[in-house]
């Protein structure tokens, strides 16, 4: 079912083009000429977090920080086997998702802590991500409380998803 | 006194460049003491795939841009925005058609589940709500927080490395996870409307009467909105 949405959406607005007479190939043009430019801001801030992020995973730091910080997620009652998916899904897509398919070979994916990981991963974005790259382009310094307060709220969506998954 | 107060709370707030630099320095003076060889190395395969990732992504915004940017000379997403236009009103006070545009934009692109596609106008969007300034106003910062919590109803990455991975359901997750999803998204909505009260913005742009509201700009802005709606 979903996968009829989206090119369904583009064959409606390109036959919608064609009776309003409009030249969807100019347009198109016009419209991705300007990606090469958005990629020049954006790659700075992709190199210089995904870099980070890799030395980070491989050096076993993100590891035995998640060992420490693991009684916190035992708290509240999440499986203390995810807390570096949990650190690290913020950060980095790719990096988290490399995580994840630890947890799959080593637990599996039925098991409580298979499915608890999908849902951490599924529920939430790359908060750290998207903040650097959507700020990219602009002069701003100062985020003020916007971080923490994504931060919380993903936390707690993950916090009562898995309590859910515990009945569901 | 009150001002100062909450300038000095703001700053210790995390931010990116601290974190960036105590990940590295861990990481690297752990590997100093356990594989010195690894670091450049990890570093470098780090940097490797964010070129690679890049690539992709080029590949993804030019696409996407290309398409909005048909939907934009159709008037789609002038459509688009007028029906979201009661949501980016209760989100958002006092921003332009443009600015809202590329929000519902951005919105309905991450509701669709194409993250990468709502990245360009997720950025506009920003620009625009920027302006020149240095710190963000309760506008950028709601507009960070939703695309940060942004509503993931189909996982779709998660729910195939399940089913490569031999899940017998591989979707079972998804209940859980759609609740999980929206609580973060009202949830964080909620946190921006309460500190913004708690920390309104200094010029004042969150309440009635305001500057800006004053303004000749605002009144500019307010007038052509106004000439819009008419001769619809």
């Amino acid at each position: 079912m979903t996968s009829y949405i989206i090119p369904l959406i583009f064959l409606t607005v390109l036959v919608l083009s064609f009776f309003k007479k409009k030249d969807a190939y100019s347009m198109f043009i016009d419209g991705s000429r300007s990606a090469i430019d958005l990629m020049v801001g954006v790659f700075p801030y992709l190199i210089t977090i995904m870099m980070a992020v890799e030395v980070f995973r491989v050096s076993g730091v993100s590891a035995l920080l998640a060992n420490a910080v693991s009684p916190v997620m035992s708290f509240f009652g999440l499986p203390k086997e995810l807390t570096e998916l949990m650190l690290l899904r913020p950060l980095s897509g790719a990096g988290s998702l490399g995580v994840l398919d630890t947890i799959f070979t080593n637990y599996g994916t039925d098991t409580f802590i298979g499915r608890c990981a999908s849902l951490i991963y599924g529920s939430s974005e790359t908060v750290f991500y998207i903040t650097a790259i959507y700020l990219s382009q602009c002069k701003i310094k100062r985020l003020r409380y916007a971080i923490p307060v994504a931060l919380i709220a993903t936390f707690t969506g993950c916090v009562v998803g898995c309590l859910l998954l515990r009945f569901i | 006194m009150l001002v100062r107060n909450n300038r000095r709370r703001a700053r210790i707030i995390l931010n990116m460049s601290k974190i960036w630099l105590i990940m590295l320095i861990a990481a690297i003076g752990a590997l100093l003491f356990t594989n010195p060889d690894a670091a450049i190395a990890a570093m470098v395969s780090g940097s490797h795939s964010a070129v690679k990732l890049a690539i992709d992504l080029v590949a993804l915004y030019a696409f996407w841009l290309g398409f909005f940017a048909i939907l934009e000379k159709l008037h789609i997403s002038d459509f688009i925005a007028k029906i979201l236009r009661p949501v980016t009103r209760f989100l958002f006070k006092d921003i332009d058609d443009e600015t809202e545009k590329f929000i519902t934009m951005n919105m309905s692109a991450n509701l669709l589940g194409l993250g990468n596609a709502a990245t360009p106008m997720g950025i506009n969007a920003i620009n625009r709500l920027s302006a020149g300034k240095t710190k963000a106003t309760t506008n950028m910062i709601m507009m960070i927080v939703i695309s940060a919590t942004s509503l993931q109803l189909l996982p779709s990455t998660v729910i195939g490395m399940r089913a490569t991975h031999g899940s017998v359901s591989p979707a079972s997750f998804l209940p859980a996870s759609i609740i999980a999803t929206v609580l973060s998204t009202v949830l964080g909505v909620f946190l921006v409307k309460l500190f913004s009260k708690i920390f309104p913005d200094k010029e004042g742009l969150n309440e009635r009467g305001s500057l800006l509201r004053q303004s000749a700009k605002y009144k500019k802005m307010r007038g052509k909105r106004n000439l819009g709606t008419e001769k619809k």
